[in-house]
Order: C-alpha cells, then sequence, then structure tokens
C-alpha cells in the first residue's frame, strides 16, 4: 500500500512539473508563469456567450471623460465589431 | 484592427473598449513593455484608467471609436473579454462573431473573415517595404493586452 501511494505521489509530480514546464514555455519563462498563475489566470474565463447570443449592454466612458454610453447604443444599423483590450 | 477598420468601416461599426491592464508594474509586467516604454500600474481610480487610454489613442493615433470601461468592470465582465478578445454583434443585437480569448487566441483574422463574408475582400498590395499601420500594441506571447490593446 506504502509502496503504491510512493509511486502515485511521484506520478503527481512529475504531472506536475510538466505541466509547470508547458506554462514556463507558453509564459516565457517560470517567472513569468508564476505571475501568470497569480495574476492572468483569475481574470480569464471563457464565458458563457455564443454566436446567436443577444449581446450584453454595459455603460462606457469617452475619452473625454465626461460622455456615457452604452454597448447597445451602436448596436442596430449596422454590425457592430467589439475590440475589447488594453495598453499593455 | 486599425486595418480592418479602414477596409470595413464604410460597412460596420467598430468600438473598441478599453479594460483593466493586462500587464501593470504592479503585476505580471513583461519585458517587452519596459522596452517599448508602456509602463502602467492597475489603475485604481476611473481617473486613472482614462489617463491610460488616452495616452494610448494618442501614441498611436488610434483612429477606432473608443469607450473605456468602468471601474466595476462591467462589459468586461459581461464579455469575459479580458485581455483581450474580439465579438461581432450584428444588426439585430445578436453575437454573430465571437472571438477567442487572447492572447492565443485573439485572431483578427477571423473577424476580417466574418466582415469579408458579409461585404466582400478588401485586397491589399503585397507589402513592398513600407511600415504598416501603426499596431495598437504588442501581439506578443503570453502579453495579454493591446489591440488597443489591443
Amino acid at each position: 500500500m506504502k509502496r503504491v501511494l510512493k509511486w502515485a505521489m511521484g506520478v503527481a509530480l512529475g504531472l506536475l512539473v510538466v505541466a509547470f514546464g508547458v506554462l514556463s514555455f507558453m509564459a516565457g519563462s517560470p517567472k513569468d508563469a508564476l505571475y501568470m498563475v497569480r495574476y492572468a489566470l483569475p481574470h480569464m474565463h471563457r464565458g458563457n456567450l455564443k454566436v446567436g447570443d443577444e449581446a450584453p449592454d454595459a455603460r462606457l466612458l469617452g475619452l473625454d471623460g465626461e460622455t456615457r454610453f452604452h454597448i447597445r447604443e451602436r448596436t442596430g444599423g449596422r454590425p457592430l465589431v467589439l475590440v475589447f483590450g488594453s495598453f499593455t | 484592427m486599425v486595418q480592418i477598420y479602414n477596409d470595413y468601416k464604410e460597412h460596420a461599426d467598430f468600438l473598441t473598449v478599453y479594460v483593466r491592464e493586462a500587464h501593470p508594474t504592479d503585476e505580471w509586467q513583461m519585458k517587452s513593455n519596459v522596452k517599448d516604454d508602456v509602463c502602467y500600474a492597475q489603475p485604481k481610480t476611473l481617473e486613472q484608467r482614462m489617463a491610460i487610454a488616452n495616452d494610448f489613442t494618442k501614441r498611436f493615433k488610434y483612429p477606432l471609436p473608443f469607450g473605456v470601461d468602468d471601474m466595476s468592470n462591467a462589459a468586461e465582465l459581461a464579455y469575459a473579454a479580458w485581455p483581450e478578445r474580439l465579438y461581432i454583434i450584428d444588426e439585430t443585437g445578436h453575437i454573430a462573431y465571437r472571438g477567442g480569448m487572447g492572447p492565443f487566441n485573439y485572431k483578427p483574422a477571423e473577424a476580417r473573415d466574418w466582415l469579408a463574408g458579409r461585404f466582400g475582400v478588401v485586397k491589399h498590395e503585397p507589402p513592398s517595404g513600407a511600415a504598416a499601420t501603426p499596431a495598437p500594441a504588442p501581439a506578443e506571447k503570453p502579453a495579454a493586452a493591446a489591440e488597443p490593446k489591443k
């Protein structure tokens, strides 16, 4: 029994190392992999939206800091391409 | 995206939604951001977020219509849009194209294909050494953002 447990732990550890290796490769370095786990993964969600769903609305602020408008105000006449992102 | 915007702005509306930073200095900062002098802490106030959004649009002379998500991140959460993502909403207000989660599955070419399917292909001459339209942000891996970033 002890031997099986030891073997299982070894396999688990090996998988963990491989997973971290893959993540490090994807992120660029082991340090980046750690940051990815700490800062990126908690905010990354696939979401439930799918093609055909009604587009959600949200209120946005214009670059002047004063104008407020809703995403759905921009829909209706023509297709609307939404580009989400940030500077960094 | 700027090129796609220029190609299809007569047929479709565009809106860039600026969401929380992907690689701020106080979180997961990328070396490329230091190299490109794109160093910002994660905004804690709407004013700080507005300042970065304005820096971005001015630096790249970014031509797409622009909106900034508020500090509740309502737009980002509604569209599962962090760090970057593309959608197309059709004339009836329904999702017509749902892009993958950036940076790895952020594929402007797919949005272009959708637009080309509706409005026809826009062809360009092969690059002759001239600089392309400046990208809003480096699409490096795994840098999340930037189309506005991005």
